[in-house]
């Protein structure tokens, strides 16, 4: 493949030209409210004077700093090393190796949709803080980038890179990749179902009620709220939830539309997804170290899962949110992708070891000694404080439901170690089922407070350069944590047994 | 506290013990001092419920100063084998750390104004997961200073962090 050199003829490449489009749509935006606060100021002092036309230099300016933006943005590919320049007066150099890229993202808003580009991410540490960013490329020329940093077949010997700076690859075959997971929109059913969904959701009603409560006064609102008000409480719950359950399915589709995973050949992992902003991820094979099979309540007792990436160089699960590999779908579509993708269905399938009834104890007593104090903080209000009666009738509901959280936390906790894989799962209104690679653990902590001592257990940590870093086995009897640790990492423990 | 595996074979250095409890004695210091500041800023006449505090203090901190050190100096344990660093740590909560020298990144000597005029110093050892670093409190100056030569030739000859 010969590639062309935009940039001069050391093999530097620049920024796709429609950039200088995008940037200064961008700047726009970033300065939105300081240009509607002059534009305001000047409607305020009308007819005074056109002398300061802004916008005049505003926008050349704009444009010329794109412009020099675009000019001083270069880019290469060679001696095993990725380049970014950047900066005109402080010129900065960013390089990295390109056996420690992890994970390229592309990125492509609507701005950048409409002219076909998209923001290309590049990420070469561990926890994925150290990025190069470059924004924007052509989509083509992005996903060309993609393939030549993580499709490399071979690395080549490196007189051959200095005479070739690009690294000759195949384009990506499109037709060989192996699809394992397509959004079905019926999937969208289980949206309402998850936290993150609710959670959304209510933040916007929450945002929205504020909002509206400043054009109380208006008229049509107003008779709008007696209405609602004149309803019975239910009516209000009902139309609470309907709108709650609109956002979040709105939410779903809008981040997983046309989700698809796929994995080429190299074993390379593949998402693409999102309605009006699509997201890119490729997850090298050498970088993933497992999945996490997620379980909130919602979606468990719905029969959904959803899957995400343990994999290093990622953004960690709250930023971003790169690591989808599966929005929230049936059990059977999930698992089969985790199956297909660790290559342990015992890992993903089996029933777990259980920790045994001192964990159980210990479950069951931190879900009811809060439940306990509050019970009892009730009857005394009845007591003391001449509460009504129907707050103490709570007092047994209250305790039932801790002891089934209780058993339910009990029932989820447990773990497994497969010739590959270490498992471990627990929680209950948030259950996950980590995977995790046995060559992915580096480093043991076994922990144990004052409480656990008593109770004879202990928390089992692996730590890993992957996703959250550590995962735990929470409540495993000091054998039981001995024997895992000897079994994934025998020569480790012989010298300490 | 796990009985399939025995304590890591050494001890740090009895002189820790001075340094947890001048740090234990920093801690009680400051909440003394605000102790001291409630005492003149509070107007009312009545001073009961200062000194209860002051006696709940007292106990509690005297307490720490004497039981911590002791206690932590019988916990605190370290080894490290060609391999591997194995570590506990802890008094309250116990806590056992082991890392294979072939993920070992960084290795680190610190030594604060208090372990230097104790001659002492912290060996910090990471690895490429955040959650791992192991850590050693309270060791002789020139105890360390073997242990970081040692750690440092093994990791060097292994490249693969599992990052």
């Amino acid at each position: 493949m010969t590639e062309r050199a935009p940039g001069d003829g050391s093999g530097w490449r620049r920024l796709d030209a429609r950039m200088l489009l995008v940037h200064p749509v961008q700047t726009f935006v970033r300065f939105l409210p300081a240009i509607l606060a002059i534009l305001i100021a000047r409607s305020s002092t009308s007819g005074s004077s056109d002398g300061d036309r802004w916008e005049l230099v505003a926008l050349p300016l704009i444009v010329a700093v794109g412009a020099l933006r675009w000019l001083t943005t270069r880019y290469r590919i060679g001696d095993g090393q990725i380049e970014l320049r950047r900066g005109l007066l402080n010129k900065t150099t960013t390089t990295a190796r390109l056996d420690r890229v992890r994970t390229v993202d592309l990125t492509s808003e609507l701005h950048h949709r409409a002219l076909g580009l998209a923001k290309v991410e590049i990420s070469t540490g561990s926890a994925g803080k150290d990025r190069l960013v470059l924004d924007s490329l052509s989509l083509v020329d992005g996903r060309r980038l993609r393939a030549e940093l993580l499709h490399r077949a071979a690395p080549a010997p490196a007189p051959d890179l200095a005479a070739h700076p690009v690294l000759p690859v195949a384009p990506a075959d499109v037709s060989a990749d192996e699809e394992l997971l397509r959004l079905d929109p019926a999937w969208v059913r289980y949206a309402p179902l998850t936290l993150t969904g609710l959670a959304t959701a209510a933040a916007v009603v929450g945002f929205a009620v504020q909002g509206l409560q400043r054009y109380a006064d208006d008229g049509a609102l107003t008779s709008a709220a007696e209405q609602v008000r004149a309803l019975v409480w239910w009516a209000d719950v009902v139309i609470l939830l309907a709108v709650i359950s609109l956002l979040a399915v709105l939410a779903y589709v809008l981040s997983f539309w046309g989700f698809r995973l796929s994995r080429n050949t190299l074993g390379t992992l593949h998402a693409r997804r999102g309605l009006l902003t699509t997201r890119e991820t490729t997850i090298d094979r050498s970088r993933l170290r497992g999945v996490r099979v997620e379980a909130p309540l919602g979606l468990r007792l719905a029969g959904a899962r959803r899957l995400r990436a343990v994999s290093t160089g990622l953004p960690t699960e709250r930023g971003g949110g790169s690591d989808w590999l599966s929005p929230p779908a049936p059990v059977e579509a999930v698992t089969t992708v985790a199956v297909e993708i660790v290559d342990d269905a015992s890992a993903v399938l089996a029933a777990l070891v259980p920790h045994g009834p001192a964990a159980r104890r210990r479950r069951l007593n931190r879900a009811l000694a809060p439940a306990v104090v509050v019970g009892a903080a009730l009857i005394a209000a009845r007591a003391v404080l001449g509460w009504p009666t129907g707050f103490a009738v709570a007092v047994p509901v209250l305790l039932a439901a801790a002891f089934a959280l209780g058993m339910d936390r009990y029932a989820g906790l447990g773990h497994l170690v497969t010739p590959t894989h270490l498992v471990a799962q627990h929680g209950s209104l948030d259950r996950s089922r980590v995977v995790l690679a046995r060559e992915g653990i580096i480093g043991w902590t076994i922990r144990q407070s004052f409480f656990q001592r008593r109770a004879g257990v202990v928390t089992l940590v692996a730590t890993t350069a992957a996703g959250r870093q550590h995962y735990e086995l929470v409540d495993v009897t000091p054998e039981r944590a001995h024997a895992v640790v000897a079994e994934i990492t025998p020569a480790l423990v012989a010298d300490f047994s | 506290m796990v009985h399939a595996m025995r304590e890591p074979a050494h001890r740090v250095s009895p002189r820790a013990r001075r340094l947890w409890a001048v740090e234990a004695a920093l801690a009680v210091l400051v909440a003394l001092a605000a102790q001291a500041v409630w005492w003149f800023v509070d107007d009312a006449p009545d001073r009961t419920a200062h000194r209860v505090v002051a006696a709940v203090w007292a106990v509690v901190g005297l307490g720490y100063l004497v039981v911590m050190p002791q206690w932590r100096y019988r916990v605190h344990r370290w080894e490290a084998t060609p391999t591997a660093i194995y570590t506990q740590t802890g008094w309250l909560n116990l806590e056992r750390r082991i890392a294979p020298l072939s993920r070992v990144q960084t290795v680190d000597l610190e030594r604060g104004p208090l372990s230097q005029l104790l001659g002492l110093a912290s060996v910090t050892v990471t690895t490429a997961s955040a959650a791992g670093p192991v850590r050693i409190h309270g060791l002789d100056l020139p105890v360390a200073l073997d242990l970081v030569d040692s750690l440092t030739a093994a990791a060097v000859l292994d490249v693969g962090d599992a990052t």
